[in-house]
């Protein structure tokens, strides 16, 4: 038989087969939608949200806040980044004046005052009891994701559609993030009445931002200019964030022109590729995030339950040297110095921990002093006990698993025998943390607000114990009462001054008593595209909201 | 014919049924759904979400009562997403459907060439050639190939000759805005179904090889050529359909299998099939997820034997289906 043959047969068949195929799946046309006349963006999305109920506990993803919730939901303020080192708060165009902030009584009013022009988009004027009813939702609905703030206020008064009138009873110093922030306010006119999350959960189509959102589940996320939106005019025809789950997938997406901006997780291989350099693209490399990664100690675990041995476990980490060799790619070499993530370092001490550095001799008379021997193998003991240590975190994280290898070899140098015991996320903060089943934690609290709080995580009193249902946050046990006063004060003054009084003098207590060992910031990476326009070079990155947060701005050339 | 299919269903019944009883146990054994809420605020949240699932009553009864729904169609909802679990299995399906139905495709058309020229043309510079090439697509692991494929065929062409987009996109199955059979869908689809296929092809080829060398030398074939049957006739009318009962019983049992196995081509390509969905709820521990896609998962491998059987008896008279 000749190849010429088999050849035609080939070719026969897959002629057949797509013709075939066409027939079997109808096309449809292709829908595009006109907007500002700024051409049609596509962005990679590194990871998906499982919902779009964002008080919901099922909406923990940062993700689908950045690419749906915050286009979508109105709220009183945005993340505004001013420089490399500042991000404000600025007034959204849903309030038509500075909110007035009084003190009535020994309690906190707020009185917002409603933009006229704002509206839902299906034309709907946005109202107090808008403001009413997601404060009612958060407070008394059921597996709310995190009520901090809201569960403070006393009353919402919606008398007055035009104004809102919020009544705290304990003054909340984050007031700015409430009715915005990861959650925005929710339309009481299209929700009440039915199951909210139900409602929500897959999606929604009204929207009372910039854009509507079309949520492809698994695909995509397109939004599209609202055409009742009443703030300034969107200057792109629409924005599609397309889910690439795949590292590699992603970058060959962004190389080969398919999207036109990432923001990927500062991962091991993320900072290869970008080392190995990327043609044609703007890049941002930030360590001002409102990340702070560290080693969160279990205060109650021995052998940290002695502050010497914490101390010492700390003199013998260059952290340094772990933040140099994890993102010295991106140019960043210097250990956070603070337990408060970067974006609050106005708050904050960011010397508080400089102190510890790599440190033998020290080590060794801490360790000594506490009664502490080394023993055949090098490692100290005790009482017949060695100083072995387990170090927990999310598995799969290629960058965890580099830093705990580091820290491996490090505290082995000085003495100390560290095993590492990675759990699922839900394992870990689900069970082995609140629970006190764990000696040295590896992960970040992320700040969802330009203010500190740390009172939940470290005030005596939120130790998870029976008085509290184990519903306590302070996972550490840290158990020092002379910070709980320091963070109260933190968590509740509107007068910023007294705030970064009270939260310096906190950081230099814990890092005193060495309550946990702050990392990295977890530096932010933003790639864009040459061809997009609208991106402030010098300071595109507004933290809680990332590089998306003025998306109406961009064009596409 | 029908009495066989109907007998082979009836069989596959408890087959099912033990299948699903063994992964319904193993999955509540092996993760608990309720670890998420243990830090809740709410200390009654983990029972109130234990008696939602029904996970306070005994494995028996929980299988027995998740069963009755899930033979009405009710998988459930997902824990991850809160979306019902038998929207999310559709949705994937279809994904998972096309890249399969595409990757057989071609995979059949080049495997049944490649093996029916090897087999006619034994030791020939080209059958060599293939074997080689057979071997190389058997040891090529599917992500390095499909990155590999991506920085050749996508990202460096249009780097290389300066192309305003990359000629066989890399992200699912459509760009922004498109949707159905068109060019665009057709450029989407090179890249993944050339990931899929390289081993399957590979596979294929061989089986079809042998299974022709091994017609090729049979009696009747020789008794063919003896009375002057052309070559043609006797390769394709009298070899072919002979050799390629195997491989279609091959074919069906792979194609049953891949089913839930496209997990690596899903992830580089972006595309969300059922193997993402298995990752996903994975990873996440969502149990009803996980449940009801063993189960479908084994309904196409217990499915496409029946088929593989059915197609068995079709192609070769000898086998009596009763």
């Amino acid at each position: 038989m000749r190849a010429r043959q088999i050849t035609r047969v080939v070719a026969a068949c897959a002629i057949a087969t797509v013709v075939g195929a066409i027939s079997i799946f109808p096309a449809n046309a292709a829908v595009r939608r006109q907007g500002g006349g700024g051409g049609d963006i596509v962005i990679g999305a590194e990871q998906e949200g499982d919902c779009a109920d964002w008080i919901s506990s099922c909406a923990g993803s940062s993700w689908q806040i950045w690419i749906m919730g915050q286009h979508t939901m109105p709220r009183t303020f945005d993340f505004v980044p001013k420089s490399k080192t500042s991000i404000v708060y600025e007034r959204n165009v849903l309030l038509a004046s500075e909110p007035t902030v009084e003190e009535e009584g020994g309690k906190t009013v707020i009185t917002y005052e409603i933009n006229p022009d704002a509206v839902w988009s299906d034309g709907e004027p946005i109202t107090s009891h808008d403001f009413f009813y997601t404060w009612d939702q958060i407070v008394n609905g059921e597996d709310i994701y995190d009520p901090t703030g809201y569960i403070d206020i006393e009353s919402v008064d919606d008398s007055d559609p035009a104004v809102a009138v919020v009544t705290f009873s304990t003054p909340y110093s984050g007031w700015r993030s409430l009715f915005g922030g990861q959650y925005g306010i929710y339309p009481s006119h299209i929700l009440e009445g039915q199951d909210r999350n139900a409602a929500t959960v897959n999606g929604y189509d009204w929207s009372g931002g910039p854009y509507i959102a079309d949520w492809q589940k698994g695909v995509s996320v397109t939004l599209t200019p609202n055409p009742n939106w009443y703030g300034d005019p969107v200057k792109n025809d629409s924005v599609t964030f397309q889910f690439l789950t795949d590292t590699a997938a992603e970058f060959q997406a962004f190389t080969s022109g398919q999207v036109d901006a990432i923001y990927p997780q500062p991962q091991p291989d993320v900072i290869e590729q970008i080392e190995a350099g990327i043609e044609g693209a703007n890049s941002y490399f930030t360590p001002y995030t409102p990340n702070a990664e560290a080693l969160w100690i279990n205060n109650a675990a021995f052998p940290f339950d002695s502050v010497k041995v914490r101390q010492a476990f700390a003199y013998s980490i260059d952290r340094d040297v772990v933040v140099e060799r994890l993102f010295g790619g991106l140019g960043i070499t210097e250990a956070l110095n603070t337990i408060n993530p970067p974006i609050t370092a106005e708050f904050a001490d960011t010397e508080a921990f400089s102190k510890y550095t790599l440190n033998l001799k020290k080590v060794k008379q801490l360790m000594t002093s506490d009664g502490w021997e080394k023993n055949a193998d090098g490692f100290w003991e005790k009482d017949g006990e060695q100083a072995d240590i387990v170090i927990q975190s999310t598995e799969g994280n290629a960058r965890r698993a580099l830093t705990e290898e580091i820290l491996q070899e490090l505290l082995g140098n000085a003495g100390f025998n560290l095993t590492i015991e990675n759990h699922s996320a839900g394992d870990l903060f689900g069970q082995n943390l609140p629970n006190g089943d764990f000696q040295v934690g590896l992960y970040a609290q992320v700040a969802t607000q330009l203010e500190p709080g740390n009172c939940s995580i470290f005030c005596s009193y939120n130790i998870p114990t029976e008085d509290n249902e184990f519903s306590g946050q302070n996972w550490t046990r840290t158990d020092l009462p002379q910070i709980d006063p320091l963070l109260e004060t933190v968590g509740s003054s509107s007068d910023s001054d007294e705030v970064a009084a009270a939260n310096k003098k906190a950081d230099k207590i814990s890092a005193k008593f060495l309550i946990s060992l702050p990392l990295d910031p977890l530096p932010n990476i933003s790639l864009w595209s040459k061809d997009i326009k609208g991106i402030n070079k010098k300071a595109p990155d507004s933290g809680v909201f990332a590089l998306f947060w003025n998306l109406a701005e961009w064009t596409k050339s | 014919m029908l009495t066989y299919v109907a007998r082979r269903v009836l069989y596959s019944i408890p087959v099912l049924l033990v299948a699903s009883f063994l992964l319904f146990v193993f999955v509540r054994a092996t993760f608990d759904p309720t670890v998420k809420l243990r830090a809740s605020r709410d200390p009654q949240a983990v029972q109130r979400e234990r008696e939602r699932l029904g996970l306070d009553k005994p494995v028996p009864e929980q299988f027995v009562k998740w069963l009755g729904d899930f033979v009405q169609g009710d998988f459930g909802h997902s824990e991850r997403t809160r979306e019902s679990v038998s929207t999310m299995i559709v949705r994937a399906l279809g994904y998972t459907v096309q890249l399969i139905f595409w990757g057989v495709v071609v995979s059949a058309i080049i495997a049944i060439a490649i093996g029916v020229y090897s087999a006619s043309r034994q030791y020939s510079k080209l059958d060599y050639t293939f074997t080689g090439l057979a071997f190389l697509g058997l040891a090529m692991p599917p992500f390095w190939f499909g990155l590999l494929a991506m920085q050749l065929l996508s990202s460096g062409p249009k780097q290389w000759f300066g192309l305003s987009e990359p000629i066989f996109p890399t992200i699912g199955l459509h760009s922004p805005g498109e949707s159905g059979i068109n060019l665009d869908y057709l450029r989407h689809l090179v890249l993944p179904v050339m990931t899929l296929t390289v081993q399957i092809i590979a596979s294929w080829s061989r089986y079809q090889r042998a299974s022709m060398l091994d017609v090729m030398s049979s009696d009747y074939i020789r008794t063919a050529r003896a009375k002057g049957v052309p070559q043609r006739r006797v390769v394709f009318k009298h070899g072919l359909r002979n050799a390629l009962i195997p491989l279609v019983t091959v074919m069906s049992l792979d194609i049953g299998a891949v089913f839930g196995g496209l997990i690596i081509t899903e992830k580089i390509f972006s595309v969300p099939g059922m193997g993402r969905l298995f990752f996903d709820s994975l990873l996440y521990g969502d149990i009803i997820t996980l449940e009801a896609w063993f189960v479908v998962s084994a309904l196409f491998i217990i499915l496409f034997n029946l088929i593989a059987d059915v197609l068995y008896g079709v192609l070769d008279p000898r086998v009596r289906l009763a």
